[in-house]
């Protein structure tokens, strides 16, 4: 697991949705929200109908949020790592910031071809009596079908904008999404294929066991309702199975050189 | 792979391609990146361990309840009786096992029944301490099928929540005060049984209060089959012979679905118990109020005889309300009506006049007093308060939110709480470590249920404990035979659950009433009594030898 700096996080998160943030104090963060994120997360709709029904601009809110556990008792909402404020927040973010359309920023006088790139960031869940989880990001090239592993990691040195930068056009892919999105989900596939499979075996020797015990409690009477939900319940509960999630994607258009530009910029200096 | 079930996401690409036709709507590269940060922080990497941990920074846990919490969600798959002694935290063990489920995305909603004093209690502590949005089920009952609900069980399992609850299927349940359940004949048992669950818990402290068939009933909530058929098993464990060889496969048995920590095993720096006897003499009148009773001719029922012996040594008022019953059930009797005459002789009552000497010299302290006979609640009450001492009543029959409001009123406003025995269960009273057993009942549980309130998990102070007992009389006996024979206060309450149900003995406090009923005197009775005690008492010292030598 990455550690999370929260008080950044927090910062960064009130900055990108164009709040006014204000560090007071160490661990002392206080914002002014805007009205969409009010109504995102301050969970008072009356107020926001109310106001607008009545033809009033509403005053969005101001939180205080602290951080430093030393300081938790100042006016404001502590919050750490698992409060609901913060899983509220995360939530807010994977649900809504889930696909992407980005361009590389390129400060040039020539005309620059920019590539195509599916960008996959797949969740996979291995779930048997206990369950565990894996998050994958993954890169293909829409023209040669180029792959890559770590796509986020490879994007993060890089200026990413909504807009392509002046000089500079996309080439059109040819490789499908689909069919690029396909090449994908095999890849990943093969790669589970090949994880060690004893937490599934496990799983569904206890299945067995359990239901061998329930049969045997209830061998003189196997039209038994309760039986019958027992049943299915152990079903439910030991039957192995894996997914696949992707939690967030989209097209990113780059350099020709990615993700090998990382390297010779790096040794120009 | 053929035997693992797969899932694929075909949502995603479709959705990505909707969107670059439409041309957005796109997130900025920032949003883009800390949604990712958001994902990895929450992602839980390995299937064995305790992920919650992380997310909860702010609780300190005991070790024994991260082992317990471990072992339930990793040995034991989930579903298994936590039978810690009383005080030791089982409610954080439920919340922190819950809390680890919902972390992994295993359980998304829950169905939690506890006794009805105790539901705000549940919900305030999963929201506080584990960040979960719990709900108490209580005003609109919508019974949202997607949430965590907190309920009593009483209110569960009547029409029309009953059919809602058994519509839906819960992906964990808890169920507190779970001895509740070991008849499997009540409706409690029938409702719990049919109720969808894939993980549950059973908390209680005391699993085995009579017999070994207690513990067959909850573990078949649990593991239908784990002990064999209900036929087998009766066979098998409930007669005498072959008993003790049965009783260590079985011990063994039980291990893989309960947990029990107790305060010996804990690491648990406990707050000490410190027990006082505090002696009282009857006065002259009283004295003579108690021999009338102990000679009345026509009440050849020795265990009435006992319990009007037991309530003179309470309160006038308690003895008298007796005696006032037997006279319009039976033909008027000189006898009654002259023990009746008799106590309204007496002004007050010796116990209650030590007792507000004892309150004076505790001082500001809070005190919680339990009394078995509401009579006596109530004459206490006016007593102290003619003496100047503050305080509240509490009763089993209160409802919810009254309970809460007494707890609330004693704890900022009132020195004394008087509670009766039915309000022993489920309140939690850490912030008072003075506790006066007004009158002791047989039943050894329940003094440790009244103990258990205020020697708790929480308790930072040593806790004392007066026993009031008026010499000569009925509660002389009590009293030593659960100090002295049983020696309740010393021993772990666990031990003594095992030899009573050993020795087949159905709750401790029927078979003295037993006792009580099947002689033709009180003599004859405290003989049996003391005969039966002796032989818990052998017991127990073999037990402490049969520990030592393992």
């Amino acid at each position: 697991m990455k550690g999370l700096d929260l008080e950044k996080f927090i910062i960064d998160f009130f900055h990108a949705y164009q709040c006014k943030v204000e560090k007071q104090d160490k661990g002392i963060i206080k914002v002014e929200l805007t009205e969409e994120l009010d109504k995102a997360i301050m969970n008072r709709p009356f107020y926001w109908h109310y106001m607008e029904s009545t033809g009033q601009i509403g005053i969005p809110a101001t939180l205080t949020l602290i951080t430093d556990p030393t300081k938790r008792n100042g006016t404001g909402e502590y919050v750490d790592i698992g409060s609901p404020r913060i899983q509220q927040m995360f939530s807010l973010i994977s649900k809504r910031e889930k696909y992407t359309k980005l361009f590389q920023e390129i400060k040039t006088d020539i005309n620059t071809p920019l590539y195509p790139w599916l960008l996959v960031n797949m969740k996979i869940c291995y779930k048997g009596k206990q369950k565990k989880e894996e998050l994958i990001s993954l890169g293909v090239q829409l023209i040669n079908g180029k792959v890559i592993v770590n796509m986020m990691d490879e994007l993060e040195p890089l200026a990413l904008k909504k807009h392509i930068s002046d000089h500079c056009y996309t080439l059109s892919p040819i490789i499908t999404l689909t069919s690029a999105y396909k090449r994908i989900e095999k890849i990943i596939l093969d790669y589970v294929e090949k994880q060690p499979k004893e937490w599934a075996r496990e799983t569904m020797e206890i299945q067995r066991e359990e239901i061998a015990l329930l049969n045997q409690f209830y061998e003189d009477d196997p039209e038994n309702a309760i039986y019958k939900k027992e049943k299915e319940e152990l079903n439910q509960r030991f039957t192995p199975e894996i997914s696949l999630e992707v939690v967030s994607g989209g097209i990113v258009y780059l350099r020709e050189n990615f993700p090998e530009q990382l390297i010779s910029s790096s040794g120009a200096t | 792979m053929d035997f693992i079930k797969m899932k694929t996401d075909d949502v995603f690409i479709e959705e990505l391609e909707k969107r670059l036709e439409n041309d957005g709507p796109f997130s900025t590269y920032d949003l883009f990146s800390l949604a990712y940060e958001a994902e990895q922080t929450k992602m839980v990497p390995s299937f064995s361990g305790l992920r919650s941990l992380d997310f909860l920074p702010h609780m300190e846990f005991l070790d024994h309840q991260l082992m317990t919490a471990k072992e339930t969600i990793e040995k034991m798959n989930g579903r298994a009786i936590l039978a810690d002694e009383v005080g030791l935290g089982k409610t954080i063990e439920a919340g922190l096992i819950l809390k680890e489920y919902m972390l992994r995305g295993l359980v998304n909603n829950a169905l939690i029944l506890v006794p009805a004093s105790l539901v705000n209690q549940w919900v305030e502590e999963l929201r506080q301490k584990f960040y979960i949005p719990a709900y108490s089920e209580r005003k609109n009952h919508t019974w949202n099928p997607n949430a965590i609900i907190v309920s009593s069980l009483d209110t569960a399992k009547r029409p029309p929540h009953r059919e809602k609850i058994l519509e839906n299927e819960y992906d964990f349940v808890i169920i507190d005060e779970a001895h509740k359940l070991k008849n499997e004949k009540t409706k409690n048992y029938q409702f719990v049984r049919q109720i969808k669950k894939k993980y549950c818990l059973l908390l209680t402290a005391t699993p085995i209060q009579n017999d070994l068939m207690e513990i067959f009933n909850l573990i078949a909530i649990l593991k239908p089959g784990h002990l064999g058929d209900m036929a087998t098993f009766k066979q098998k464990y409930a007669g005498k012979s072959g008993k003790q060889q049965a009783d260590a496969y079985l011990k063994r048995l039980i291990e893989r679905v309960m947990i029990r920590n107790t305060r010996e095993q804990t690491d648990l720096q406990p707050s000490n118990r410190i027990i006082e006897t505090v002696w009282i003499d009857f006065t002259e009148k009283e004295r003579e109020v108690y021999r009338q009773l102990e000679n009345l001719p026509s009440i050849d029922d020795m265990f009435t005889k006992m319990t009007l012996l037991r309530e003179i040594c309470s309160s006038r008022e308690a003895c008298y309300l007796s005696l006032k019953n037997l006279q319009t059930t039976r033909e008027a009797n000189s006898e009654i009506s002259k023990a009746m005459a008799l106590i309204e002789g007496i002004a007050e009552h010796s116990k209650a006049k030590k007792t507000v000497e004892l309150l004076k010299n505790i001082g500001d302290e809070k005190v919680i007093i339990f009394t078995e006979y509401r009579a006596s609640q109530l004459y206490l009450q006016w007593y102290l308060q003619q003496h100047g001492i503050t305080s509240v009543p509490f009763r089993g029959g209160f409802k919810r939110g009254k309970k809460d409001w007494m707890i609330q009123l004693f704890r900022d406003n009132a020195q004394v709480l008087i509670a009766t025995e039915a309000g022993a269960e489920g309140i939690n009273l850490q912030f008072c470590h003075h506790l006066i057993n007004y009158d002791l009942p047989w039943n050894p549980m329940k003094i440790e249920q009244r103990i258990g309130r205020i020697h708790r998990f929480g308790q930072s102070n040593d806790v004392k404990i007066y026993n009031m007992g008026i010499k000569d009389t009925i509660e002389e006996h009590i009293i030593q035979v659960l100090t002295k024979k049983i020696r309740l206060f010393e021993n772990v309450i666990g031990e003594l659950d095992a030899i009573l149900s050993e020795l087949e003995i159905p709750d401790l406090e029927k078979e003295v009433e037993t006792i009580y009923l099947e002689s033709d005197s009180l003599g004859e009775a405290k003989i049996k009594i003391d005969h039966l005690m002796s032989i818990v008492e052998n017991m127990a010292d073999e037990e402490i030898v049969a520990g030592d030598a393992e």
